[in-house]
């Protein structure tokens, strides 16, 4: 049977979450901006969803913004935000995903002076680095993920929000990864946006969330139509919507549960990875997320690994996107401050609730016997 | 390390069988080294597609006498690198230029959704025809 332990980059809809989505797929709904009784029926099922995601976050529904996923999410926020404010400092960190790197970056060219912040090898924030940033000037705007999705790395967001305040700024954290692993009510609490999205927590792809504090002035980046409060055109991804609000509730009432059973997983993971001589996990020291282990066996490149592990049945993830052609390492770990080769031998398993103990076992004896041979060219 | 009956057995995700042959046990995998003679290089990679696939042949006597190849990406790219190494053994450049998109597809029973994997591995060979032409005096 193969396992797929690559549930950071996605995760299997839940059968509960598909059964609530199929009467807005195939029954008479109408658009939710139409006043007849269809429409008001689409709706009250995006207005009742709106409290279901909300309240994962522990956000008021009228914080919420439907987005067609989280990379919309961050783009949103950094451009909306950019379009609503004259040009100033913006700060995201180094290990942030490249929905809000490359959203960040853009803005350059509309006078931004954008910012990288510095994290330690651990992952985390470099403190005095940082502060001695946020002491240079004002800050309009930083990025900072509540949680790693290489590294599952969980960053001090209290702690960011008070800072980037105190320099007269907002902060967007990222949740995507958090969320369903994390209670984000805490996070919330301190961020001014977050972004969320469906199918890291067993919903549909395709729709997301951002969450937006009332003080946060956002232009909208999809003019047209006037839905959600004028924030973002277009008619509402009803079913996927739907979708999204019974999987965030699911997510809330099974957070422990979830969590144990995880924890458990990468606990055992762990322990036997550190038999294998010379091996390295990333983001060791930091706190990090349940379900996240990435991982580097000496003598092994990361892609290398994922092939031989995909012969075995066993679906993981590697670090590094061979984006331009010739393989560039993660961003992330090099921004961590790790050489490129260490960066290419990296590897992620990211657990769901779908996974096992005997799955764990069989992917520890595959790596055992890799750990023993160097692989040939 | 699997052996070559687990290779016949296993197959979990379901490739198609001459893709997992390849894939499981790739023949002629790796580089020559720096100072080999006669060796022309061809690569092609389809950064979309996240892969990329170096073919190398050794030509002695207007015949291509042995091959590698070194392909980073998906299995069905592998196998394709394979496929072409074995392929392209006794062959003249003038013969390699017949590669046939069409067979090389059929023969690894290639699907439409993969399909970008056989064209990367008629370009690796043009361009390494190409590289060939460039040489000759």
């Amino acid at each position: 049977m193969p396992i797929y332990l690559d549930n950071n980059a996605t995760t299997a809809l839940d059968p509960r979450v598909l059964e609530a989505m199929q009467p807005y797929l195939i029954g008479p709904y109408g658009n939710p901006s139409s006043v007849h009784r269809y429409g008001r029926a689409a709706r009250d099922a995006i207005e009742a969803a709106r409290v279901q995601v909300a309240s994962l976050a522990g956000a008021q529904a009228s914080e919420l913004s439907w987005t067609s996923g989280a990379t919309e999410s961050n783009n949103f926020a950094l451009k909306g935000f950019a379009a609503a404010h004259k040009p100033g400092r913006l700060l995201y960190a180094a290990t942030e995903h490249p929905a809000v790197m490359e959203a960040a970056e853009s803005l350059r060219s509309s006078g931004w002076l954008v910012e990288v912040i510095a994290v330690c090898e651990d992952g985390r924030i470099d403190w005095p680095r940082f502060e001695a940033q946020l002491a240079s000037g004002p800050v309009q705007l930083a990025a900072v993920m509540v949680a790693n999705n290489e590294t599952g790395v969980i960053q001090d967001i209290a702690r960011v929000a008070a800072g980037v305040h105190a320099a007269g700024g907002v902060l967007l954290a990222d949740a995507v990864q958090a969320a369903g692993k994390l209670e984000l009510a805490p996070y919330w609490t301190h961020a001014d946006l977050m972004s969320l999205s469906a199918h890291k927590i067993y919903g549909p792809k395709g729709v997301g969330a951002l969450l937006v504090k009332s003080h946060v002035e956002l232009a909208p980046l999809l003019h047209g139509g006037g839905q959600e409060r004028g924030l973002r055109g277009g008619t509402e991804n009803v079913a996927g919507i739907v979708g999204f609000g019974v999987a965030a509730e699911l997510a809330r009432a099974e957070l422990a549960q979830r969590d144990t059973q995880m924890r458990a997983l990468r606990e055992q993971l762990e322990a036997g990875l550190r038999t294998i001589e010379g091996v390295r996990i990333f983001g060791e020291g930091a706190p990090r997320l349940p379900n996240t282990v990435q991982f580097a066996i000496p003598g092994w490149e990361g892609e290398a690994l994922l092939m031989a592990l995909d012969r075995q049945g066993i679906a993981v993830s590697s670090g590094s996107a061979c984006a331009s052609g010739t393989g560039e390492p993660s961003h992330v770990l090099l921004g961590m401050g790790y050489s490129r080769p260490i960066a290419f031998g990296a590897i992620r398993a990211s657990f769901g609730r779908g996974n096992s103990a005997a799955e764990v076992e069989r992917l520890l004896g595959a790596l055992h016997g890799f750990g023993a041979e160097r692989p040939a060219a | 390390m699997q052996t070559e009956t687990d290779a016949t057995q296993a197959n979990p995700f379901g490739y198609p069988p001459p893709v997992w042959q390849r894939f499981n046990a790739p023949a002629r995998a790796g580089r020559f080294a720096m100072d080999t003679p006669g060796v022309v290089t061809g690569s092609a990679g389809s950064p979309a597609a996240h892969s990329r696939l170096q073919l190398q042949l050794r030509v002695a006597d207007g015949r291509v006498a042995d091959a590698r190849f070194l392909a980073y990406g998906c299995p069905t790219s592998i196998a394709v690198g394979a496929w072409l190494a074995e392929w392209a053994l006794g062959k003249t450049p003038a013969e390699l230029r017949g590669l046939s998109l069409s067979e090389l597809r059929a023969t690894l029973e290639i699907a439409d959704d993969r399909a970008h994997c056989a064209v990367m591995g008629e370009d690796a060979v043009r361009a390494l025809l190409a590289q060939y032409e460039d040489a000759q005096p």
